[in-house]
C-alpha cells in the first residue's frame, strides 16, 4: 500500500451527498475527499512543553522514536492504534489535531510499565501517556475519566479528614459518575455481611457514617495539603495556557 | 642519514605527520598548496571542534606553530608537487616553484573538498540567501558575528538543518556516508540554541550516525539539554513564500507531506574526494578507489600504505574522516614511513 494512502482516506474525510447531480449525471452517495490537502504546514512548538510541564511528561524530549515502547505495549497487542511511540512524536513536533484524533484510546493505558523498562532513553512512556491523558482532560478534549473522579473523591476525603470512610467514598464516586448505588456486586456484598452478622464492624461503619470522624490535629495538615494541591493544579493549568482555576467546580 | 620525508598537505594529518617525523629527528619537507598551513579547519574557518570543544584556531593553530620554524622541517606554502619519480628510499621530487629535492618517502595528507551545495539545486542553495552550509554557520560562529540570516541580518527564530547533503545520494554519484556531519550538525544545533535561546532548531534526518562516544555527548545532549528536534524526513525541496523559506518533504513517521516555514536552512554538507585527486594520483603514481579517494593498502602489516611502495596516505584523503582520527593516521603514516627508511633501528 502506498505510504500515504492509509492515512489519507479517513472516515471524517468522507463526504456524503444525498442528492448530487453533475452535468446531468446523478452522483449522489459517499465521496472520498482524499484530495483535500493533508500537508503539515506548521509545528506547534508549545505542545511538547505543555506535556512536559505535567507530572510524568518531563522526559518526553528524550525520545528518539525507536518504538521499543509500542513494541512492549500490552494494549498495543490488542489495539494496534494504541501507539505511544507515535503520540510522543506528534507531541514532540506539535501536531495537536493528529494527537486529539486518538483521544478516546490514549486513556486505555493499563500502567503495566513494560514500556518503562524497555525504553533505552528513560523517557518513561507510561508516565508520558498518563500526562497526555491528563492534558486531554485539562484541555477539555475529553471528560474526566472514572479513575480520576475516584482519585479526586478519595484524596479529597483524605485531605479533609485525614482518613477514609469507604461507604461515603463509594456514594460520592457513584453519584459523580452517574451510577446508582445499588450495584449488584455491592448488594451481594452487603447481603453476605448481614448474613454473617459482624455486629461490631457494622456498628462502626454506621457510626462513622453519622459523625464523619477526623484524624486528631488534622486541620493544619489539611490546609497545607490543600494549598499545595491548589498550587500544583494552578501551575499545570497555567503551563497549558488555561486560567489558574477551572471554570466549573470539581467538588 | 637517510633522505628527508615529503609530507604533502598541511592539515591535521599532515601537521601531525610532520611533527612526528621531526620529533624522531627525521628531516621533513612539508608542502601545501594554500597560502598557509592548517588545512580545512583553518582555511574554512571552523568554530569549536568535536569532541574537544576547543576553537579550531587554537587547536589546529597550535599544531601549525609546532611545525613552524623547526630546523628539521622545511615548509613550502603556495606550492604543489609536480613530479615524483623513483624508488622507495630515493624519490626525485619537483615542486611547482621549480625547486628539486630527493626524498626517501612521501606521505599524502591531501584531504578532501567540501561538497558544493549548488549540485543539489532543489535544496535552494545559491537561490535563496538564507540557505547556507554547515561551513558557513561555522564561520558565523568563529568570526564572532553570530548566526544571522544573510538576507537581512536578523537572528533566525527557526532553523532547519538538512543532513546528508552531498552524501548517501546515488543521484549525484556520492554513495558514501560523510561520517562527521551528524555530529557536527548536532554540535552546531546546540551552539545555535545556546547563542539564540528563542530559536528552535530542527534536524531533518534519514539516520543519525553520531558514532561511538559522540552518541550521548552530541545526539543525546542536543535532545535532552538543548531541546533540538529531530524529524525523520528527507527533504524534497526548499522554496520560499516570499517571506520565509519553505521546507517540503515527507515526514515518514507521520506518513504525511510537510511544508514548514523556516528562517534559515543549513545544509550539512559532506566530504567529497579532493578535487585534485586525479592530478595527485597521476603525479604520485597512486591509485584511487571507486569513490575517488586515494586507495589504501591493507592495514594489517603496515598502516598508511597506498597502492605504491614508499608512498603513504593519512587522513581524509582516504575517505571521510574526523580530525582526531586524521591526526592519529598522520602519526601512524609517519611511523610507517620511518620504519621503511630505518628498518634496523626500529627492529631494535
Amino acid at each position: 500500500m502506498p505510504i500515504h494512502e492509509k492515512h489519507l482516506i479517513r472516515p471524517e474525510n468522507l463526504l456524503r451527498k444525498d442528492k448530487l447531480e453533475v452535468e446531468g449525471v446523478d452522483v449522489s452517495g459517499d465521496w472520498s475527499t482524499f484530495i483535500q490537502t493533508r500537508v503539515i504546514t506548521d509545528y506547534n512548538e508549545s505542545l511538547q512543553d505543555e506535556i512536559a510541564a505535567l507530572p510524568g511528561g518531563e522526559n518526553i524530549h528524550r525520545c528518539w522514536q525507536c518504538g521499543s515502547c509500542t513494541n512492549a505495549c500490552t494494549v498495543n497487542a490488542i489495539n494496534p492504534d494504541f501507539n505511544p511511540r507515535y503520540w510522543i512524536y506528534l507531541i514532540r513536533i506539535g501536531l495537536e489535531s493528529e494527537l486529539v484524533r486518538d483521544k478516546d484510546i490514549i486513556w486505555q493505558c493499563v500502567s503495566c510499565n513494560k514500556c518503562t523498562y524497555a525504553c533505552p532513553r528513560d523517557v518513561v512512556p507510561e508516565a508520558v501517556v498518563h500526562a497526555t491523558a491528563h492534558w486531554l482532560e485539562l484541555k477539555g478534549y475529553v471528560p474526566q475519566k472514572p479513575s480520576v473522579i475516584f482519585d479526586d473523591a478519595f484524596s479529597g476525603q483524605v485531605f479533609a479528614k485525614g482518613k477514609i470512610e469507604e461507604g461515603r467514598l463509594m456514594r460520592k464516586f457513584f453519584a459523580r459518575t452517574g451510577q446508582k448505588l445499588a450495584q449488584p456486586w455491592l448488594v451481594a456484598m452487603v447481603k453476605g455481611m448481614v448474613a454473617r452478622l459482624p455486629v461490631t464492624l457494622m456498628m462502626r461503619l454506621g457510626l462513622a457514617g453519622l459523625i464523619h470522624p477526623r484524624t486528631r490535629g488534622w486541620s493544619g495538615k489539611r490546609d497545607a495539603i490543600n494549598e499545595y494541591v491548589a498550587e500544583q493544579n494552578a501551575k499545570h493549568r497555567r503551563a497549558l495556557g488555561l486560567n489558574a482555576q477551572p471554570t466549573e467546580s470539581r467538588t | 642519514m637517510s633522505n628527508p620525508i615529503l609530507v604533502v598537505g598541511g592539515g591535521p594529518a599532515g601537521l601531525s605527520a610532520a611533527h612526528a617525523l621531526a620529533s624522531a629527528g627525521q628531516k621533513t619537507i612539508l608542502v601545501d598548496k594554500a597560502d598557509r598551513l592548517g588545512g580545512a579547519p583553518i582555511l574554512s574557518g571552523y568554530a569549536k571542534l568535536v569532541p574537544s570543544g576547543e576553537w579550531a584556531r587554537d587547536a589546529i593553530g597550535g599544531m601549525v606553530e609546532r611545525v613552524s620554524g623547526k630546523p628539521d622541517i622545511e615548509v613550502f606554502t603556495d606550492t604543489r608537487v609536480t613530479q615524483f619519480q623513483g624508488e622507495p628510499g630515493a624519490f626525485a621530487v619537483t615542486l611547482s616553484n621549480g625547486q628539486r629535492r630527493t626524498v626517501g618517502a612521501g606521505i599524502l595528507c591531501t584531504g578532501f573538498t567540501h561538497f558544493d551545495s549548488v549540485n543539489k539545486p532543489e535544496w535552494g542553495f545559491g537561490t535563496y540567501p538564507d540557505v547556507v552550509t554547515t561551513t558557513q554557520v561555522e564561520q558565523m560562529i568563529s568570526s564572532g558575528k553570530g548566526v544571522r540570516c544573510p538576507s537581512d541580518g536578523r537572528a533566525p527564530e527557526r532553523v532547519a538543518i538538512l543532513l546528508c547533503v552531498g552524501s548517501r545520494d546515488r543521484q549525484i554519484g556520492r554513495e558514501w556516508c560523510s561520517k562527521i556531519c551528524c555530529t557536527v550538525s548536532s554540535n552546531l544545533a546546540m551552539e545555535i540554541r545556546e547563542a539564540l535561546p528563542k530559536c528552535s532548531v530542527y534536524i531533518y534526518y534519514m539516520d543519525i550516525r553520531t558514532f561511538g562516544l559522540y552518541e550521548d555527548k552530541y545526539y543525546w545532549q542536543s535532545q535532552e539539554e538543548f531541546r533540538v528536534k529531530y524529524i525523520k524526513a528527507r527533504i524534497a525541496e526548499v522554496t520560499s513564500d516570499g517571506k520565509r523559506l519553505l521546507v517540503k518533504g515527507e515526514d515518514t513517521l507521520v506518513k504525511r507531506p510537510i511544508t514548514i516555514p523556516f528562517d534559515m536552512v543549513v545544509h550539512a554538507i559532506g566530504m567529497d574526494p579532493n578535487v585534485d585527486n586525479p592530478e595527485i594520483a597521476a603525479v604520485f603514481g597512486v591509485e584511487l578507489e571507486r569513490h575517488g579517494y586515494l586507495q589504501r593498502a591493507a592495514t594489517y602489516r603496515a598502516m598508511g600504505g597506498s597502492s605504491r611502495p614508499g608512498v603513504y596516505v593519512a587522513g581524509s584523503a582516504l575517505g571521510p574522516e574526523t580530525i582526531d582520527d586524521s591526526i592519529a593516521q598522520g602519526q601512524s603514516a609517519a611511523m610507517a614511513a620511518l620504519a621503511s627508511l630505518r628498518p634496523r633501528a626500529l627492529a631494535g
